[in-house]
């Protein structure tokens, strides 16, 4: 055979070039019906050879069972809700806090229904709160018992930037987002991750599959708009669809930024 | 809550380990492997009865796997509605359960084996080098004295011979 080139065989041969390094191959690579079947056949060829792979890795079942127990946990407390209400009475003044080991105890449980919501997909903050467009947190998370705490001044984050946080419910971020803080949870709803934060593509990445949350904490890299719209952080779009982060209800006051901290 | 604490990490246990397997003699490899099989769960831990029978429980986590292998797939065919029927067969576990004891998919190794098999010489080659030597395109054109530019053209042919034969013997 003469030395012949084929950009199908070419292009193709990046969905095997990833498939058979142990990567995520990227659908951008397959163009045609044909070639789906094509790659559908190299995956189970590929699927059905013994190697390490074929076992699933013991540290992500591990992972996986514990996001599972946080999720099967949570979702006891999301089934009885209680009573939600618009707006909280703010404790008043602002007490400084001391953590007793109880209330991390507490702080944990309510972290981990947190979580839970946002694996099954709840959106808990769909838009900012009428009236008050400065403030990107959702009200929905502001229930029961729980007070405000102070993560960051304002001073300390200029549009573009954010600065992580820790309270007793959440690890997170609080971003300023051209003049709109939010805070958004550092847990990547993928697989629990913790997300670090991008100022060159202003977005919270995941270390651990690539997952790119935007600064309103919705997946920013996802397939639904690749095509349209590349992700330019990013050469590929992430496979799956993720839930949005989950963001706890932030506020501003007197240049002081205060999470709300929900207690069980 | 009659199902009782833990009850569903009990199953996430017993299932873990052969829907990955499924999962992964389907797609290939472990990145994508991992998404799907925590997909299967979240949905498990949503909805699934953790009451129901052994069978059934097994049943359930087998077809919301396989609806998202096919899920997975369509992404390739970039089509509206392609792939259900395209899953292999064999994948029903067995009834009594205890998938984690199962053998990993005997039936998707002996159909790839046979596949492979029905191949003329240098397209088997081909993908023998490739697939089970994991030679580089480069190292494989080496082994067969052909450029790298032909050995791509050869898997790509090969690949696309091995579809059509794997349709016509799907059923």
């Amino acid at each position: 055979m003469a030395d012949e080139r084929d950009p199908r065989a070419e292009r193709f041969e990046r969905y095997l070039d990833a498939l058979l390094a142990g990567g995520r191959p990227s659908p951008e690579d397959v163009e045609s019906g044909d070639e789906a079947e094509m790659a559908r056949l190299a995956a189970e060829i590929a699927g059905a050879v013994r190697d390490d792979s074929a076992v699933p890795d013991p540290a992500f079942v591990e992972q996986l069972r514990l996001r599972m127990r946080a999720a099967d946990a949570g979702l006891a407390t999301v089934q009885v809700p209680p009573p939600v209400r618009e707006r909280v009475a703010e404790p008043a003044g602002h007490r400084p806090w001391r953590l007793t080991r109880r209330q991390l105890l507490q702080g944990g449980i309510g972290a981990a229904a947190g979580l839970a919501a946002g694996l099954i997909g709840v959106t808990l903050a769909p838009k900012p709160p009428a009236g008050s467009p400065t403030l990107g947190g959702g009200d929905n998370l502001v229930i029961g018992d729980g007070f405000w705490e102070e993560v960051a001044t304002l001073a300390e984050l200029p549009p573009g930037a954010a600065t992580r946080f820790s309270t007793a419910a959440f690890d997170g971020f609080v971003v300023n987002d051209d003049g709109e803080i939010r805070a958004l949870s550092s847990v990547c709803t993928h697989m629990g991750c913790t997300l670090h934060y991008r100022p060159e593509w202003q977005d919270l990445r995941c270390p651990c599959h690539g997952a790119s949350f935007d600064l309103a904490g919705q997946l920013a890299n996802g397939r639904r708009t690749w095509r349209a719209n590349p992700y330019p952080g990013d050469a590929r779009a992430y496979p799956i669809q993720l839930p949005d982060l989950v963001r706890p209800h932030v506020k501003v006051e007197d240049g002081v930024i205060l999470v709300w901290t929900a207690q069980a | 809550m009659s199902t009782g604490p833990g009850r569903f990490e009990q199953v996430y246990g017993q299932h873990v380990v052969g829907i990955y397997r499924f999962v992964y003699a389907r797609v290939g490899n472990r990145p994508d492997a991992e998404d799907l099989t925590a997909q299967v769960f979240v949905r498990a831990v949503e909805q699934l009865d953790t009451a129901r029978e052994p069978g059934q429980i097994a049943a359930w986590l087998y077809r919301v796997a396989q609806n998202a292998i096919a899920d997975y797939w369509r992404a390739f065919y970039r089509l509206p509605v392609v792939g259900v029927d395209h899953v292999a067969p064999g994948w029903e576990p067995a009834d009594d359960g205890a998938q984690r004891a199962a053998p990993p998919d005997e039936s998707a190794t002996l159909r790839v084996q046979a596949l492979l098999g029905s191949l003329p010489d240098r397209y088997r080659r081909v993908l023998e080098l490739r697939f089970l030597q994991r030679m580089s395109v480069a190292e494989t054109a080496q082994a067969m004295g052909i450029t790298s530019g032909n050995a791509k053209v050869l898997q790509y042919r090969a690949l696309r011979k091995a579809a059509l034969i794997g349709e016509t013997t799907d059923g």
